[in-house]
């Protein structure tokens, strides 16, 4: 994790707190962000009926540069992925392959940190899942909201040059 | 044929391709909304970076669209061996653990709370084998607890997240290895149990589940890489081997057939008798 960055506000943070508690998340010594951003996004489709799974994906990328993650589905069951970042001011968008490279998104949705992707496969197989980290903003042109609470002290919350990313999934 | 064929046939043949294709149209009009999603990615070309970590699908996915297909009998496919956990290999309990997971979730689906309790117990015995205890308590007893009160969504819930918390635990003690048992134990449990099922009742929609070259190439390849004397134990280099008969049955046709099914129950049975249905 990249320790310099800028965080969100608390209040944000709190909420994507309570969202990992009531899906049953594990509580370890830190919490990943970007996770728990992808947690809050798939909160709405629990309501739904969808089990969203304790493993995840998650890692740092440069911004622009595209993650593309296997995956195996089976037809019969319908998935949503969700993807979220933590840094401040940057997006992020998920969309979905099957094995041969063609597009099997079905609805979709990307707001700021959160994105979405649902699918129906249409066979039991492998798939791919590419997520795309973007941050274009100077830190100038940020909101307060974005720059957090607290004004940062000189040296952090500098842009590093990597933006976290997490992305689960869940399925009914 | 009794209705429930017959619904599983309307389901998957004519439902889900209709409903996938209005989907569809609904999504390109989206997608349009969004310029930028591509309609086709080459993979081959790819140009970004391919993320290596694999996520194993619960034994529930597949229990949910079986339970689509079909009425299995989820009672009849609990089958909990005796205790035997003191004085085994590490690799040997993380496999155990794995499949004992799995033996949760199929007696979930069965809707058995007695069977639940037994084994939310016997993942906290099997966990202070392994010195994971204090990470496994709080699920074993949410298990327990959630069986008591019939609320099966929890109850799956705390089985994957024990699996979670034993898998992250381990690998923060440099212990990856054993991490990828534990999953490799529960997917074994649960494809077994698919593959009985399958085989009293054939259907090639349900054969279709057992499609997972991916995750056999990902096994094989994670046993191949095991360091130590733990990847040269008799059980280890036999469920090598039998991961390697599992994938050259689902790699030589494009369709799974009734046959294919019943050596993949045999194949996937003879694994399990090496480590986890063991006579005590």
């Amino acid at each position: 994790m990249n320790l310099t960055k800028n965080r969100r506000p608390v209040r944000l943070t709190l909420l994507a707190l309570g969202g990992f508690i009531l899906l049953g998340g594990p509580l370890h010594g830190f919490v990943n962000e970007a996770i728990s951003l992808a947690l809050e996004a798939a909160t709405p489709y629990v309501e739904q009926g969808f089990e969203v799974r304790e493993d995840n994906w998650s890692g740092e990328v440069e911004p622009g540069k595209p993650l593309l993650i296997r995956h195996q589905l089976f037809r019969g069951n319908e998935y949503w992925f969700w993807a979220g970042t933590s840094w401040p001011g940057a997006t992020i968008k998920v969309d979905i392959f099957d094995n041969e490279g063609n597009s099997v998104g079905l609805e979709s949705f990307a707001k700021d940190s959160f994105a979405g992707v649902r699918c129906l496969p249409q066979k039991t197989a492998t798939y791919f899942i590419r997520v795309v980290a973007s941050y274009e903003k100077e830190r100038e042109g940020l909101t307060a909201a974005e720059r957090g609470a607290n004004d940062p002290v000189d040296g952090v919350g500098e842009f590093s040059g990597s933006l976290d990313w997490g992305l689960v999934y869940g399925y009914r | 044929m009794s209705a429930r064929p017959l619904l599983s046939l309307f389901l998957f043949r004519i439902a889900f391709p209709v409903l996938a294709l209005c989907a569809a149209l609904t999504g390109k009009l989206e997608a349009e909304i969004d310029p930028a999603a591509p309609e086709r990615i080459d993979l081959t070309n790819f140009p970004g970076e391919l993320v290596d970590k694999v996520v194993v699908p619960i034994p529930a996915e597949i229990f949910a669209v079986l339970d689509k297909l079909d009425e299995p009998d989820w009672n009849s496919g609990i089958e909990l061996p005796a205790e035997s956990g003191a004085g085994r290999d590490r690799a040997i309990l993380a496999l155990t653990f794995g499949s004992l997971v799995g033996e949760g979730f199929i007696a979930v689906q069965a809707k058995n709370p007695d069977e639940i309790q037994k084994i939310g117990r016997r993942v906290l015995s099997l966990s202070e084998s392994l010195g994971l205890s204090g990470a496994v308590r709080p699920h074993s007893l949410a298990i327990v607890e959630a069986a008591g009160k019939s609320d099966w969504a929890k109850v799956r819930d705390e089985l994957d997240a024990t699996q979670q918390t034993v898998r992250t635990t381990m690998e923060r003690l440099r212990d990856d290895e054993l991490s990828g048992l534990v999953s490799l134990g529960g997917w074994l449990r649960g494809t077994n149990v698919v593959t009985s099922f399958i085989s009293n009742s054939f259907s090639e929609d349900k054969a279709e589940l057992l499609n997972q070259p991916g995750l056999l190439a990902h096994f094989r390849s994670m046993l191949g890489s095991m360091k130590g004397p733990s990847g040269k134990t008799p059980q280890i280099r036999a469920i090598s081997t039998g991961l390697a008969r599992l994938e050259a049955i689902i790699n030589q046709s494009a369709a799974i057939g009734e046959e294919d099914v019943n050596q993949l129950r045999e194949i996937s049975r003879a694994m399990l008798d090496e480590y986890y249905f063991v006579k005590p």
